[in-house]
């Protein structure tokens, strides 16, 4: 493109293409909705509560005790069946692509359960384990376990061939491949399978809180429902959503600098 | 002969903040019904947006584009036919079902159109690939399927744009003879955008060669060649001399990438 | 595997689970035996009914509405580059956010009936919905409205025969998605807070401890996705020749 006047250039470093600009417009308009329309009263505040008031009390809320109980429980429940599910699954996941038979046989059995959605089946792990934190922990890492393994299974089979016969071209032992070329190759892949793994969890633990349970925000959601406690839901909802959103971006930036190396047409 | 296209002062200007830019300058040239020409000329000179204006497909800013004496300002799909450089057949469709195509949009009856078709891919020498999918076929025969498409609704002139582009070299040799032998059978009016000087050298009568900057027609040259063609032809003195000549013509404008 | 092969699977794995269960090999608190769901299944079948009626119809509503909200959005958003690239990053960072949290919220607004659940499974299934299509549109080959300009197509044989074609397969993809989380969603929202359909019947029945209804109601839920996977499989092979040639394409170059 030819030159634009020297004024002209400074102003276009400064000011972000116009897809940006609309898109910070739009969610300024719908936060500025958020704000307004229930002061004006354009909506009925007490069934919702404007922008402000809600970020107040959730603020509020990070001073009560039951409240931070319960942002624990659920953030401890999600972790710990996170970071047990997760490299077991990954580890299992590499066992399986790597060996032929076992692909083989267990691959379909594994996209089967895919199809079906976990949450139908909460009720038998109540009756397993109960409504506590054992429950919600182990309901959680099942959640873990399936994305992450199929993704990893998904992750060992992307690594292009042509690796390991470049690979051995140059000499390599065993060890210098699998950490030099199959590790960075299955890495975007494999972390794309962890971020949707995290993601699932917290639906997991979340809708076994509101289903049936003594503690957790899950539970504590339900229950300011039903006593119609619009700001103190808003509030929470609106944490919950901001950190999901928050660490999914993260992930995603971390996956895609990592996989910057693939030509993609379609990835998003 | 009859003139059948009529290419008059057209131009081609588009604006931008820091001056308007010449894709097209005056360019003026007129084709003879059944003719066999080419186009020529350095990257970005604008053959291929000429070829647009020509069939409709693009407006021009300045002067006219005439068929059979009628304004061209849209796509004339009964009588003029584009082939791309990039076959651009429906991958959901049988390579038959692609030739149809044309006749379908326009209404054609099944049974004639099934049969035109037929009779097209036959002329195209794909008889034996018409209920193959796009991913079945190679890229030479993907391009003859293009062809067969083009020539369908039996338009006057096939207007085509580097279509040998994406092909290796036998191909791309054995399928101008391919050409040859469609023209001299169909007798269309052909118009050929090509950046292989032989190419344009050993199919045409006529070679409009282009230069870029802005883009224009530098000269008209006539290719006195018998026909039918040979190949043994493109080592004759009088080819040589051709291809010297356009090579020049062209050569003196910067930044050329010809063969 | 033939046929065959895989119904003699099952009805192996239905026996094991049977004698399992008859051996007192596993508690009949947490596991019903195959026996004791027909069981339920015999003594409650009205119940049972009436409820795998009322929960299709939500999920029925809530996939048309997903269905419908989706693609117009998606397409409206998808037809400008603008739009497109401006919004895109919006829809699929609120995939991420666990909307169940959000389901509470519209039970305070719209009440526990079958609207919320629709409503809830609209939303649920119409964020993938949207962006795949919004995908779509977004990308599909120009060159091809070219193709069809110069072959003199019409404005509805333009959409008809080279756009909607060219975009399916992708907008397809999404359905399956967005189908699957409306469904999931709806009988969630049954569980959660209901006083019909088959996840209010899954919920009443493990507060009475009731493992044979429990498992009815699970293996009906599942029925349902089953059958409307079904469909969608069926819908996609209808065109799928068109996916599977498009995958082909793309990749033989």
């Amino acid at each position: 493109m030819a030159s634009h006047e020297p004024a002209q250039r400074r102003l276009c470093a400064v000011i972000p293409p116009p897809f940006i600009v609309l898109r910070i417009a739009l969610i300024l308009l719908i936060l500025g909705f958020w704000e307004f329309a229930p002061r004006f009263n354009l909506i009925d505040a007490a069934n919702f509560p404007s922008l402000s008031t809600v970020v107040h009390t959730l603020f509020e809320l990070f001073r009560e005790q039951r409240f931070l109980d319960s942002l624990l429980a659920t953030a401890g429940r999600v972790v710990l069946a996170f970071v047990i599910a997760a490299p077991i699954s990954v580890v299992i996941g590499i066992i399986i692509a790597e060996t032929v038979f076992l692909d083989r046989i267990v691959s379909p059995y594994i996209y089967l359960a895919m199809a079906v959605p976990q949450s139908i089946f909460l009720p038998i792990f109540i009756f397993a384990f109960g409504i506590g934190t054992l429950e919600k922990t182990i309901y959680g890492m099942t959640h873990v376990a399936l994305v992450v393994l199929i993704n990893t299974i998904a992750a060992v089979r992307s690594v292009p061939s042509g690796y390991l016969l470049a690979a051995r071209s140059f000499g390599a032992t065993p060890v210098q491949i699998y950490w030099k070329f199959y590790v960075p190759a299955m890495l975007p892949s494999l972390l794309t399978g962890l971020r949707l793994g995290l993601i699932l969890d917290v639906i997991g633990v979340l809708v076994a809180e509101m289903y049936a349970s003594q503690d957790g925000l899950g539970q504590l959601i339900l229950s300011w429902s039903e006593s119609f406690r619009m700001k103190e839901m808003l509030g929470t909802v609106l944490l919950i959503s901001i950190c999901t959103i928050a660490v999914n971006e993260l992930l995603r930036g971390w996956e895609n600098h990592l996989g910057r190396w693939r030509a993609s047409l379609s990835e998003r | 002969m009859a003139r059948v296209i009529e290419v008059i002062k057209v131009g081609k200007t588009y604006p931008h903040p820091s001056g308007p830019v010449y894709a097209l300058d005056n360019i003026s040239f007129s084709v003879e019904d059944g003719q066999f020409v080419s186009i020529v000329g350095p990257s970005g000179c604008g053959k291929s947006t000429l070829l647009q204006i020509l069939s409709g497909l693009l407006n021009a800013t300045d002067g006219e584009v005439k068929v059979d004496g009628r304004l061209v300002t849209s796509p004339v799909p009964g009588t003029i036919a584009v082939v791309f450089q990039e076959a651009l057949l429906l991958p959901w469709k049988t390579a038959l079902a692609n030739v149809e195509l044309p006749l379908e949009l326009r209404g054609v009856a099944t049974e004639q159109r099934r049969r035109r078709s037929l009779e097209m891919l036959d002329l195209v020498g794909l008889t034996h690939a018409v209920g193959r999918y796009p991913h079945e076929l190679s890229g030479g025969m993907r391009q003859r399927v293009s062809i067969a498409r083009g020539l369908a609704p039996d338009p006057r002139i096939v207007m085509m744009d580097e279509p040998f582009g994406s092909l290796d070299e036998q191909t791309r040799t054995r399928m101008g003879d391919e050409l040859l032998r469609i023209w001299e059978t169909t007798r269309k009016t052909i118009i050929l955008i090509t950046h292989s000087l032989s190419e344009a050298i050993y199919l045409s009568d006529v070679v409009e060669v282009m230069g870029r900057d802005p883009g224009r027609i530098l000269e008209e040259v006539r290719i006195d060649l018998p026909r039918p063609r040979r190949l043994d032809m493109m080592g004759s003195e009088v080819f040589g001399q051709l291809r010297n000549r356009i090579w020049h013509l062209i050569g003196d404008q910067a930044g050329t990438t010809v063969d | 595997m033939s046929r065959y092969a895989k119904i003699l699977l099952a009805l192996a794995l239905l026996a094991i689970w049977q004698a399992v269960c008859s051996l007192g090999l596993i508690s009949p608190v947490i596991v019903a035996s195959p026996i004791n769901i027909v069981r339920a299944a015999t003594s409650e079948w009205p119940e049972f009914l009436g409820a795998l009626g009322y929960t299709s119809l939500l999920i029925l509503a809530g996939i048309v509405g997903a269905w419908g909200l989706g693609i117009v959005v998606g397409a409206a958003l998808g037809s400008s580059e603008l739009l497109a690239r401006a919004t895109a990053p919006i829809l699929s960072s609120i995939l991420a956010v666990p909307l169940v949290v959000w389901y509470p919220i519209l039970m305070v607004w719209v009440g526990i009936g079958a609207e919320s659940k629709i409503i809830y499974g609209m939303l649920s299934g119409f964020f993938p919905i949207a962006l795949a299509t919004l995908n779509a549109v977004q990308h599909y080959d120009r060159r091809y409205v070219t193709l069809a300009r110069a072959m003199g197509a019409n404005t509805v044989q333009l959409f008809v025969r080279f756009i909607i074609p060219m975009t399916l397969p992708t907008i397809v993809a999404g359905l399956r998605v967005g189908t699957a989380f409306t469904v999931i969603g709806i009988i969630v929202a049954e569980m959660l807070a209901s006083t019909a359909g088959l996840g209010f019947l899954i919920s009443y029945y493990r507060t009475m401890f009731d493992t044979g209804h429990v498992y009815l109601g699970i293996s009906l839920a599942l029925a349902i996705t089953f059958v409307i996977n079904l469909g969608l499989t069926s819908l996609e092979k209808h065109m799928g020749r068109w996916r599977s040639l498009e995958l082909s394409a793309r990749t033989s170059r």
